[in-house]
């Protein structure tokens, strides 16, 4: 009897324990494992793990590399639940490996029609848990809920119409017991909206539409028929800040992007934080970025959450720094503006004014013969994820320094075709401009630290509590900082374009650091630790 | 009901074998929509649609060069239909949910891109002969005979206008293609180095020397480190007659691709 108690319990304890809610708030205190996109709900992607630290960091080596039978780009932030990483490969499959070995376990291929409809790459940016689920957004815009064990289908409801433009790239976010998850296709003229479905039966449980019908509130800030194409994409995870039971997700631009003739008024909530009660998705708050953008400058940032001292009083605040180039810092309560400033060269506002609306320069908007301005169409940040590190209270993110032409055109809307009404010149050839990583005080917008770049960064920086920040570039290189002062402390070219977000966890006590690189998976740690 | 059910099943799969055959087969070969107002209306459709990544013209960007008359992924009418409607799998290339006509018109926009251009006055035997007698070989190869510092021009003339080919002979300062611009810097052993910069990134830089030999360094180790963005060919305004320089130019428009691409072609 004792024998097949203790068998009993071998089984159980070989079995990964399940990702619950509970672990979900709790992810921070977790750090031997990275369970959520941003590594816990206030979007911070930071870790307690301090045992690569800023005098041994140097001494990182590669453990293993997991290849991806793909030549598309990869994008994804890997999960780790108790050994388990759960990752997806693009366009919308997923795997999941031994996190020591990289060794595979299982792979969902997901079938695919044709044609696909993604404005940027057919990518995806990764994977929600909860329970024995794995639950993934795909590029014909379905969400699927695979079984942890196995990668078995448990449930595939449609999220929407690819043939109107639809697609889904963004990692979802579980709330409670339901997933949320955003889609893509501000390019498409889509009318956006955020949802929430049982994690269960994949039943929809809310919807909210990011620019409101007739008859909701702000809807007169578009005009006639405007607002069924109008945009307002939610293609990046958001935060959620549990105390508040409020769900806090980034929106993209209005539709179409570079020609606001069809669209006047401000557009909301279009390049806008928005605060949704996530029982019930109904609207908290918002602040809108720019209000009627023409330059494609979607607010499509992960919120970082941090409870401070707001000039002597404690406050619940948002950082966000927004690919218009400005900075903000929100009240999380009300959603009110509460400083800001630029962190990066930007030639299109004065400034921000009391309610943190720009206050725009002459002739920055698009024109047929072009305008030249900073930051570019890409912004001076985009979609890879910023790190706020408690120790040292700075905000990281990777920047870009360049100009783009913006030109206005005319176009017609036609379902699932682009919407875009321009021709920019994204990139000028003789005038690239440059990015890096930048570290910000928070609470001044001083740029602490710099650490430039030849390239521009597409990849996202994580921070620890060694005192490390880790990053990435277009040019193949992984990084590490010192995380007070940007000095850098090791470099490793891994051969591959890297435009991913890093993550840390721990196996048998060992931490580990993973990266997407090319189209492999590169997973490092310190030599000698426990195995 | 029964027999309805299977008639009605069969109805389906002949509707559904139909769509798939819209799908797969009635692409005509041939691109029926030519005219000047289908380009005319094919330019308004690429540049709202396909210049953000292949540029105004076709010239390139994040997306390949469709003006250089190559396509990678197929270059029949119908190839480049279907790649336009479909995207191309494993490539950031979205597939276009316009069909029939308008994708026909932007086919029409793409060819026009690229036109053989007329044969340029001038005797091309006569212009080979030029091209040994002055030097060029030394420098430039023709399949696979001569030199390596200057590109090779085995197949110039599918890609280059007579203009430009000119204008490259007499003003060669005029247009220097980025990997010909030449960085020079003293090494870490006080040496100068002057070269072709091949790649580059935050902190290392690759380089070939004009004596045609590869060097990589560390930034960091480098002093004095320009980049000057002229070409390291001489002109030749002045050193060949009018005759004999629209001599080399007709020879030069005569060095056409062979059915083998090579990636350098399409840059």
């Amino acid at each position: 009897m004792n024998r097949l108690l203790a068998l009993i319990l071998a089984a159980a304890m070989a079995l990964p324990a399940q990702v619950t809610f509970d672990r979900l708030l709790n992810a921070a205190s977790d750090p031997g494992n990275w369970i959520t996109y941003s590594g816990s709900y206030r979007g911070w992607r930071y870790s307690e793990l301090n045992q690569i630290d800023k005098s041994n960091v140097n001494g990182l080596q590669l453990e293993w590399v997991h290849q991806m039978p793909t030549t598309l780009m990869v994008e994804a932030t890997p999960l780790v639940v108790d050994g388990v990483m759960y990752v997806s490969e693009p366009p919308s499959n997923v795997v999941a490996m031994d996190a020591r070995t990289g060794s595979v376990y299982w792979r969902y291929r997901r079938a695919l029609p044709t044609p696909i409809n993604t404005c940027c790459g057919d990518v995806n940016r990764g994977v929600a848990v909860l329970g024995d689920r794995v639950y993934v957004g795909t590029v014909d815009a379905h969400l699927v809920a695979l079984d942890a064990k196995t990668g078995s289908v448990v449930w595939d409801v449609p999220v929407a119409d690819r043939m109107r433009g639809y697609s889904m790239t963004g990692a979802p976010l579980i709330v409670k017991d339901m997933v949320i998850t955003g889609v893509a296709g501000g390019e498409y003229g889509i009318r956006g909206f955020l949802d929430a479905y049982d994690a269960k039966t994949g039943k929809l449980r809310w919807r909210f539409w990011t620019i409101p019908g007739p008859g909701e509130a702000n809807h007169e800030t578009w005009k006639g028929d405007s607002w069924k194409t109008g945009g307002g994409s939610t293609w990046v995870t958001g935060s959620y800040d549990a105390a508040q039971n409020l769900i806090i997700w980034g929106t993209g631009n209005p539709s179409p992007d570079w020609n606001g003739d069809s669209r006047p008024g401000n557009n909301l909530y279009s390049d806008s934080a928005i605060a949704l009660d996530a029982d019930t998705g109904k609207l908290k708050w918002h602040f809108q970025f720019i209000p009627h953008d023409l330059h494609d400058w979607d607010a499509v940032q992960v919120p970082v959450l941090v409870d401070d001292t707001w000039h002597g009083q404690p406050k619940k605040l948002v950082y966000w720094a927004h690919r218009g180039g400005f900075f903000y810092v929100l009240d999380r309560e009300t959603g009110k503006f509460l400083f800001g400033t630029p962190f990066a060269k930007q030639t299109w506002a004065k400034g921000l004014d009391d309610s943190g609306h720009p206050d725009l320069l002459p002739n920055t908007e698009p024109t047929p013969e072009g305008t030249y301005l900073w930051p570019g169409v890409q912004g001076a940040t985009n979609w890879y994820s910023p790190s706020y590190n408690p120790g040292t209270k700075l905000f990281y993110l990777s920047y870009w320094e360049n100009r783009s032409v913006y030109r206005k055109g005319e176009q017609e809307y036609t379902p699932g075709n682009r919407y875009i009404g321009s021709v920019p010149d994204i990139d000028l050839k003789d005038d690239p401009g440059h990015g890096g990583i930048r570290a910000l005080n928070p609470r001044t917008g001083e740029r602490v630290w710099d650490y430039p770049l030849q390239t521009k960064p597409w990849a996202g920086v994580l921070s620890t509590a060694g005192g490390v920040l880790f990053g990435g570039s277009d040019e193949g290189y992984i990084f590490a900082l010192d995380a007070a002062t940007g000095h850098e402390l090791w470099r490793k070219n891994l051969g591959g374009i890297i435009r991913a977000n890093p993550i840390t966890y721990t196996i048998n006590g060992r931490q580990m650091v993973s990266i997407a690189a090319g189209s492999s998976i590169f997973t490092f740690a310190l030599p000698g630790a426990a195995r | 009901m029964r027999t309805l059910v299977i008639l009605f099943a069969t109805f389906l799969f002949a509707a559904a074998a139909a769509a798939q055959s819209d799908l797969t087969n009635a692409i005509p070969e041939h691109n029926p929509r030519t005219s000047a107002a289908d380009v005319a209306a094919g330019r308004e459709t690429f540049h709202s649609h396909c210049s953000p990544c292949h540029g105004y013209n076709g010239e390139g960007g994040i997306g390949a060069n469709l003006a250089a008359g190559y396509f990678y992924h197929g270059s029949t009418d119908d190839d480049l239909y279907r790649n336009i409607t479909q995207g191309i799998p494993g490539t950031e290339m979205p597939g276009l949910f316009y069909n029939g006509d308008r994708v026909w018109q932007i086919v029409a926009f793409i060819r026009s891109l690229h036109q053989p251009d007329v044969k340029p006055p001038g005797d091309a035997a006569r212009g080979a002969a030029v091209y040994k007698s002055s030097g060029c070989a030394g420098c430039h190869r023709v399949n696979g005979a001569g030199g390596s510092l200057g590109p090779d021009l085995s197949d110039v003339g599918g890609f280059r206008s007579a203009a430009y080919l000119k204008e490259s002979v007499l003003t060669p300062d005029a247009s220097v293609p980025r990997k010909y611009w030449i960085a020079s810097f003293d090494d870490a052993s006080g040496q100068h180095v002057r070269g072709f910069v091949q790649n580059e990134d935050t902190y290392t830089i690759q380089i070939v020397d004009l004596k045609m030999q590869l060097h990589s360094y560390d930034k960091s180790s480098l002093k004095n480190f320009r980049i000057e963005k002229k070409s390291a060919m001489p002109s030749y305004s002045g050193r060949l007659t009018d005759e004999q320089v629209q001599d080399l130019v007709a020879y030069l428009w005569t060095l056409r691709p062979s059915e083998t691409l090579s990636s350098e072609k399409l840059r």
